[in-house]
C-alpha cells in the first residue's frame, strides 16, 4: 500500500482559517480568531503528517454494534 | 459532628494505612469508618488550602455514609474491601445532588440529578464519598488561573503542579487526603497525575469502567480509573467499579477476575517488552535512569526483559490529537458558539480549533489508529507486558505564563490510550528536586490482572510508593 502524508499539501492562510471559521458557525472577535490561528498552527502539522492513501478496504477503528443503543431498563 | 474534634491523635497515622491495612483494622475493631472519614476531612481541613485539590468537600454526607458502614461492618454486613474507604470523584464525574462543575464557569452551578455509574458501584460496595476533586477544566486544556477555582498543587512543593487532566484526584491522594480517587483518562490523564503525584494510577481497558455520568471529553478515547498509593489499593479499588454498564454504549461485558487475588508478588517467567526508543531521547535524564533502573529491579525479580522497537510515539499522538480535537469540538460546540468567554483560555483554545479538523481528517486518523492498534497488538505474541516511561518529566512549575500544553513534550502516555490497552503508573524514583517520577506498565486488552501484578510485584520490592510529602 502507498501511502501519502500532506494533504492538504499547503498551510492554510489566515483568510482560509477564516473562511473555515465561517463555515463551522464561529464568529470570532478579533481577539478570540487570533486565539484559534495560533491554535491551528499546533494542530495543523498533527492533521498533515496524518497517514493518507490507503487501501480502499482498511476499516476506520469504529465499530457500531446496535445492541450498544437499545432501551435500558430503570 | 464536628470535621475534627472526634479524630484521634494517630488518625494521620491511620491514613499511612493501606486500604487493604484500613480494612483489616475496621473488621478487628482497631478503627471504625468514622474515624477514617474524621481522619480524612481533618487533614484536608489543615492542608488543602495550599493544594487546592477539592472543589467540594462533603463532610456531612461523609460521616453519615461512615456511620451506615460502621453499624453494617458491626452488624456482619461486609460489603468487601472497599466497605468504609474513604474516597473522592473528580469533578467531571455526576453526583446526585452535589455540585458536578468539571472545575467549568460552564456547569458553575450544576448539581446533577443522578450518580454516574462509577459513583453509585462504589457507593454500593460501601465506599465513602468524601468530596469531588478539581480537574483541568473540562478534562482538558491545563491548569487555568481564569476559572471559578484555582488549579491544584502539587502536594511534593505546591511551586509545581500536579499533572493532569485529573490533577485534584492525584494532588489528595498524594497528600493522603483520601486513599483513592477516580480520574479519567483520555490521553493521560490519570497516569500523568499519578506520575507527578507519586502515586499509583490505572488506566484499564477501554470499556471496563463506565463511562455513564462522566461527562465526554473525547467519546472513543475516555476512561475512568483508579489512583491510590500502591497498586494493591488499585486493585482493591478496581475490583469496587469495574463492571459491564448497559448504559454505556462504550462499556465491554467482560469477565471480572478477582483482582486482589491476582496480586501473586510474583513476576518470575514474565515476559516484558521495554519500549526505550520512545524515551531515551524525550525523557529527561533523571526519568530514564529511574525507568532503566526499575525495568531492572524486574528483570531481578525474574521477568525476562528484551528491548521492543514499536512505532514512533509521534504516530499515536497524532493519531490521537485528531481524534481528540474533532470529538472534543462536538462535545462543546454550542456553548462554544453562543458563549465563548465563558471558558477558560486555554481550554477554548483546544475546543476552538476543533472546527477546522475536516470529516476526511478524523476518519483518516480512526483508519491510523486501527493499523496503529493492530501492530501493538501483536507484539502480545511475544510479550506480557509493555513497560516505559510513565512521563517524560517531574512536574511543571506552577506559573500561569509559563503553561503551553500545546508544546509539551511527547506524552508516553498516548499510545495506551489510542489502543485502549490497560496502563498503569507506579512511582519508581525522585528528581533532584525531590519531585516524583514513574514506570508505565501496560498489558493486554482487560488483563489489567497481570499488569496489577507487576505493579505490586515492583512495589513489594522497592518503597518509592511509601514516601510521603511533608505538607506542614
Amino acid at each position: 500500500m502507498s501511502m501519502s502524508k500532506t494533504v492538504p499539501p499547503e498551510p492554510a492562510t489566515r483568510e482560509e482559517i477564516a473562511v473555515l471559521a465561517k463555515h463551522a458557525g464561529l464568529n470570532l472577535t478579533p481577539e478570540l480568531f487570533e486565539e484559534l490561528v495560533e491554535a491551528y498552527s499546533h494542530v495543523e502539522p498533527t492533521l498533515m503528517r496524518l497517514r493518507r492513501g490507503r487501501d480502499r478496504a482498511d476499516e476506520p477503528a469504529h465499530v457500531f454494534d446496535p445492541r450498544k443503543f437499545m432501551p435500558v431498563e430503570g | 459532628m464536628s470535621i475534627t474534634e472526634e479524630a484521634p491523635p494517630l488518625a494521620d497515622a491511620l491514613l499511612d494505612c493501606s486500604i487493604v491495612e484500613m480494612g483489616r483494622l475496621m473488621r478487628e475493631g482497631s478503627a471504625s469508618p468514622v474515624e477514617l472519614a474524621q481522619a480524612c476531612l481533618g487533614r484536608i481541613e489543615r492542608y488543602d488550602g495550599a493544594l487546592n485539590s477539592f472543589i467540594t468537600v462533603t463532610a456531612e454526607k461523609a460521616l453519615q455514609q461512615a456511620e451506615v458502614a460502621a453499624r453494617e461492618l458491626a452488624q456482619g454486613l461486609d460489603r468487601g474491601p472497599f466497605h468504609g474507604i474513604p474516597f473522592a470523584l473528580k469533578d467531571n464525574i455526576d453526583t446526585a445532588g452535589i455540585l458536578s462543575s468539571s472545575h467549568s464557569k460552564i456547569f458553575e452551578n450544576r448539581v446533577p440529578e443522578r450518580n454516574a455509574t462509577v459513583a453509585a458501584m462504589l457507593e454500593a460496595a460501601g465506599g465513602i464519598l468524601i468530596g469531588k476533586t478539581a480537574t483541568f477544566e473540562f478534562a482538558i486544556g491545563g491548569p487555568s488561573w481564569d476559572l471559578p477555582w484555582p488549579p491544584a498543587r502539587n502536594p511534593w512543593n505546591r511551586d509545581y503542579l500536579p499533572g493532569g487532566s485529573s490533577s485534584g484526584s492525584g494532588a489528595a491522594v498524594g497528600a493522603r487526603f483520601v486513599p483513592a480517587a477516580i480520574g479519567t483518562d483520555t490521553g493521560g490523564s490519570i497516569r500523568w497525575p499519578a506520575a507527578m503525584c507519586g502515586i499509583s494510577g490505572l488506566k484499564p481497558t477501554y470499556g471496563r469502567v463506565s463511562r455513564h455520568g462522566v461527562h465526554p471529553n473525547t467519546f472513543s478515547l475516555d476512561h475512568c480509573g483508579p489512583m491510590t498509593r500502591s497498586a494493591e489499593d488499585c486493585a482493591v479499588m478496581l475490583g469496587a467499579c469495574a463492571g459491564h454498564d448497559p448504559r454505556d454504549p462504550g462499556s465491554i461485558d467482560e469477565q471480572m477476575p478477582d483482582y486482589l487475588a491476582a496480586l501473586t508478588g510474583s513476576v518470575k517467567g514474565l515476559r516484558i517488552g521495554l519500549v526505550r526508543h520512545w524515551y531515551e531521547d524525550e525523557a529527561t535524564d533523571e526519568v530514564v535512569a529511574a525507568v532503566d533502573a526499575a525495568v531492572e529491579v524486574l528483570r531481578g525479580l525474574g521477568a525476562s526483559v528484551e528491548t521492543v522497537t514499536l512505532d514512533p510515539l509521534r504516530d499515536y499522538v497524532d493519531a490521537k490529537t485528531a481524534i481528540s480535537t474533532a470529538e472534543l469540538f462536538s462535545v462543546h460546540e454550542k456553548d462554544m458558539r453562543e458563549r465563548p468567554l465563558d471558558f477558560g483560555k486555554l481550554l477554548r483554545s483546544r475546543v476552538m480549533v476543533g472546527a477546522l479538523v475536516r470529516a476526511e481528517d478524523y476518519v483518516q486518523a480512526m483508519r491510523w489508529r486501527a493499523e496503529l492498534t493492530t501492530r501493538t497488538m501483536a507484539q502480545f505474541s511475544r510479550f506480557d507486558l509493555l513497560v516505559t516511561a510513565g512521563w517524560m518529566a517531574p512536574a511543571d512549575p506552577a506559573d500561569a505564563d509559563g503553561v503551553d500544553f500545546f508544546k509539551k513534550r511527547q506524552l508516553a502516555t498516548m499510545p495506551f490510550s489510542l489502543t485502549g490497552m490497560p496502563a498503569l503508573n507506579i512511582p519508581c524514583g525522585f528528581s533532584s528536586r525531590g519531585l516524583p517520577l514513574s514506570l508505565q506498565i501496560a498489558g493486554r486488552p482487560f488483563d489489567e490482572a497481570t499488569v496489577l501484578r507487576a505493579g505490586d510485584a515492583f512495589q513489594r520490592a522497592t518503597d518509592w510508593h511509601l514516601a510521603k510529602p511533608a505538607l506542614g
